[in-house]
């Protein structure tokens, strides 16, 4: 009956999401998103007080007033977007996938009704010398230094056949001594850091480390327990940041690829 | 469900008297203290499998262990103790079980202050199987695939499996604890980061304590879009576990169909709910979703097309003899011994006992409806692999004939924002029962205890390996599924 399976198999759709549509899509991700124009002070307000975490802030520095968003802290409850009234929206986009942590960071002032334009930060040496090495050939080792497997279940997904990271030439290896890259989740919890140390120090060099979900970024809604140490970035030096209460596959998928900017993703 | 909360010493004895019976099965064993300081221990059985009970006594000095009586009580126990510092006397294993040996012995951190816990330097210490050619194989705590970390020490003679010793809690998160002082409508965020692949379960298992605990009644709309969220993630777990089951044993070819079907599951829920994993959906009071009558047709189809590709996919797996070949008498859970650890879920079911929260404790829209509830009585992978085909075929049913009757109305009511109460929910979750007991004061929680299907099942793991050869290990585990950070929290 295996040839009935593959057989059955053979048959099935082609599913798999082409380049065009697969990277910086953000549906699903529930991450939110500012419409500039509609931003006033009295909205602006009102989202920082719905936030249950700290990922909405106001910031108010020589006079002018600005709404900052650490895609790093939110978990995607949507309150921000119920409370906004259409100024803050579910994105379109998610750009800030594999970028450094400043860069989680958007900014806008709220006076001027525009965003705050960063420059896009420098590629690191690592994530240089992996691309001149490797090519487009990149070999992850997956930690969980102590996530909810919300993340664990997303990163799967990527091999699936909708995605198909194969396809870009990378692959999820079963040692940290196989390893380019490290993709680690969670809140780095007091049991796990010793092992997430030891991977770090088995794998060789260059190499580049990526924190993922918001536990991984900023520890998240588990940063302040005492069975946990922080976020990825307490334990071991990290390149890359996917934000995300889990990050989608195609969040993922983008931040794998931004670390090493083969080419722009401009936002 | 009934709810019984005397307070005395000799509830505790009672308890135990319970315990003893035929007809009880341990649900779980937790502790809490009063607004006076005092701790408490919390017995919470299951008398005729059809009411839970709760007997509660206060604590001063050490209590007897429950574990002589029901092996079920030891991690329950054991975890009492490094929460609360409340001694079992006669437990036979009463080492740390949250926390390593970088955690200080004299630290409980639900009664002591934890926010600046030095690192300590312990020894843990495996137990030991002697004799000439045995050897220890240890796994983990990471482990080769995209996979939750934990440590499994093997003692083995050749391939065959002597002793198994699991070794858990790495992802331990101090969960409980982080809901304390919560309030009510933020903690459900919490309930949702606990096992992120059952993140509805916990939701919604969250938000039905808080609704008790405030007499609220759920609109029906809401339960009946609760009850597709259930029977949506249940039937993604198992879709994977069948998938995953095909991948151990080398048949790649049903894995990426399964993990396809799944995908198409994910896709579909992100369409209608804008969530691939109904994060955010459950809220004390209902849901934050409502599907249109254009879209209720369109998702059931979508569920329905999943589902029968699903079945046709499995009745190959089933008839494929190098399958049946590895599926079959491989890690067997006797009835017996999944008796003695209470084993809930579907691992239960397929080891002849007959438990499900949606049958024997229905909340919501459950209470109105008929669940089948398949059992298979051979305890090995291929029954655990029947159940999750079974309860797909079931979960799909069920979705569709909500859809076709969604009540009308609104899908969310207010919930008071203060208020004090102490309350318990139960919800069938894809690993088995699940169980949220939440004691509230002035609208925040003050305590939070979670029955974890997979803090209950994982015990009975190393059981089920006994006999077996270590290859087959990555299968069975496989079969259970279990969580790590669920269990683990």
């Amino acid at each position: 009956m295996i040839g009935d399976a593959v057989a059955r198999s053979l048959r099935s759709p082609q599913v798999l999401i082409s380049i065009g549509k697969l990277f910086v899509n953000a549906a699903g991700s529930r991450m939110p998103d500012v419409q500039p124009d509609l931003l006033t002070d009295a909205v602006a307000r009102r989202v920082v007080a719905a936030c249950p975490t700290s990922a909405l802030k106001i910031d108010e520095d020589a006079g002018r007033t600005h709404l900052i968003l650490n895609y790093g802290e939110c978990t995607g409850c949507g309150r921000c977007i119920a409370a906004g009234g259409g100024t803050l929206r579910y994105a379109e986009k998610v750009t800030r996938c594999g970028v450094s942590k400043q860069a989680l960071i958007r900014s806008w002032d709220i006076q001027g009704r525009a965003e705050v334009v960063q420059d896009e930060p420098a590629l690191s040496q690592a994530a240089e010398q992996i691309r001149a090495l490797v090519g487009r050939a990149l070999n992850i080792r997956q930690v969980d230094a102590g996530s909810c497997n919300g993340c664990e279940a997303e990163i799967v997904a990527l091999t699936n056949p909708y995605y198909d990271l194969e396809r870009f030439g990378i692959h999820f290896v079963a040692s940290p001594k196989h390893a380019d890259m490290l993709l680690v989740t969670g809140p780095v919890t007091r049991n796990m850091a010793a092992a997430l140390k030891n991977a770090y120090d088995a794998v060789p060099s260059p190499n580049l480390v990526v924190a993922v979900g918001a536990c991984g970024c900023s520890g998240g809604i588990f940063g302040r327990s005492h069975a946990v140490v922080g976020p990825v970035d307490a334990v071991i030096p990290v390149d890359g940041y996917i934000p995300g209460c889990p990050p989608t596959p195609r969040m993922l998928l983008t931040g794998i690829v931004q670390v090493l900017r083969p080419f722009s993703l401009r936002w | 469900m009934t709810v019984t909360l005397p307070n005395s010493e000799a509830d505790r004895s009672r308890a135990l008297d319970l315990l003893g019976a035929a007809n009880t099965r341990l649900v779980s064993i937790f502790g809490s203290t009063d607004d006076n300081h005092v701790r408490y221990v919390h017995y919470l059985i299951d008398v005729n499998g059809r009411e839970y009970r709760m007997l509660s006594s206060p604590v001063t000095g050490s209590i007897p262990s429950a574990t002589p009586i029901v092996p079920a009580a030891a991690w329950y126990e054991r975890e009492l103790h490094d929460q609360y510092g409340i001694e079992c006397e006669g437990h036979p294993d009463p080492r740390p079980l949250l926390f390593h040996e970088n955690w200080p012995e004299n630290v409980h951190p639900m009664i002591d202050d934890a926010s600046h816990v030095p690192w300590a330097e312990g020894q843990y210490h495996f137990l030991r199987v002697h004799g000439d050619g045995v050897c220890e194989v240890p796994v983990g705590p990471i482990h080769a695939g995209i996979i939750e970390p934990g440590h499994f020490r093997f003692s083995v003679v050749g391939d065959t499996v002597l002793h198994l010793e699991l070794r858990h809690f790495y992802t331990h998160k101090g969960t409980e604890k982080l809901f304390e002082n919560t309030p009510v409508m933020d903690a459900v965020m919490i309930a949702e980061s606990v096992s992120g692949d059952n993140c509805f379960s916990h939701a919604v298992a969250y938000c039905q304590a808080i609704e008790n605990a405030f007499a609220i009644s759920v609109p029906p709309r809401a339960q009946a879009i609760r009850l597709i969220g259930l029977e949506l993630e249940r039937m993604l777990a198992h879709i994977a576990d069948v998938g995953a089951l095909c991948g151990d044993v080398g048949f790649t070819v049903p894995a990426a169909y399964t993990a396809r079907l799944k995908e198409t599951l994910l896709q579909a829920s992100t369409r209608f709910f804008g969530t691939r994993f109904w994060r955010g959906i459950a809220v004390p009071g209902g849901v934050t979703r409502d599907l249109s009558s254009a879209e209720t047709g369109e998702f059931g189809r979508m569920v329905t097309a999943a589902a029968r590709e699903f079945a046709q996919m499995a009745r190959l797996i089933l008839h494929t003899s190098s399958v049946q070949n590895r599926f079959e008498s491989t890690g067997i859970l006797t009835a017996e011994i999944a008796k003695q650890l209470a084993v809930v879920g579907p691992a239960a079911r397929a080891s002849g006992i007959g438990l499900d929260v949606r049958r024997d404790h229905p909340t919501g829209r459950y209470r109105d409806i008929n669940v089948d509830v398949p059992q298979y009585t051979h305890g090995d992978v291929l029954a655990r692999a029947r159940i999750r085909i079974d309860e797909t075929a079931i979960s799909t049913h069920l979705i569709n004939e909500t859809l076709k009757e969604l009540p009308a109305g609104s899908v969310l009511v207010p919930v008071p924002l203060s208020g004090s109460a102490d309350a318990l929910s139960a919800v069938e979750s894809p690993r088995g029962e699940l169980l949220y007991w939440v004691r509230i004061r002035d609208g925040k929680i003050t305590r939070c205890h979670i029955k974890s299907p997979s803090f209950q099942n994982w015990p009975a793991l190393p059981l089920a390996m006994l006999g077996n050869i270590i290859a087959d290990f990555p299968l069975i585990n496989k079969s259970f599924n279990l969580s790590y950070s669920g269990c683990d929290r």
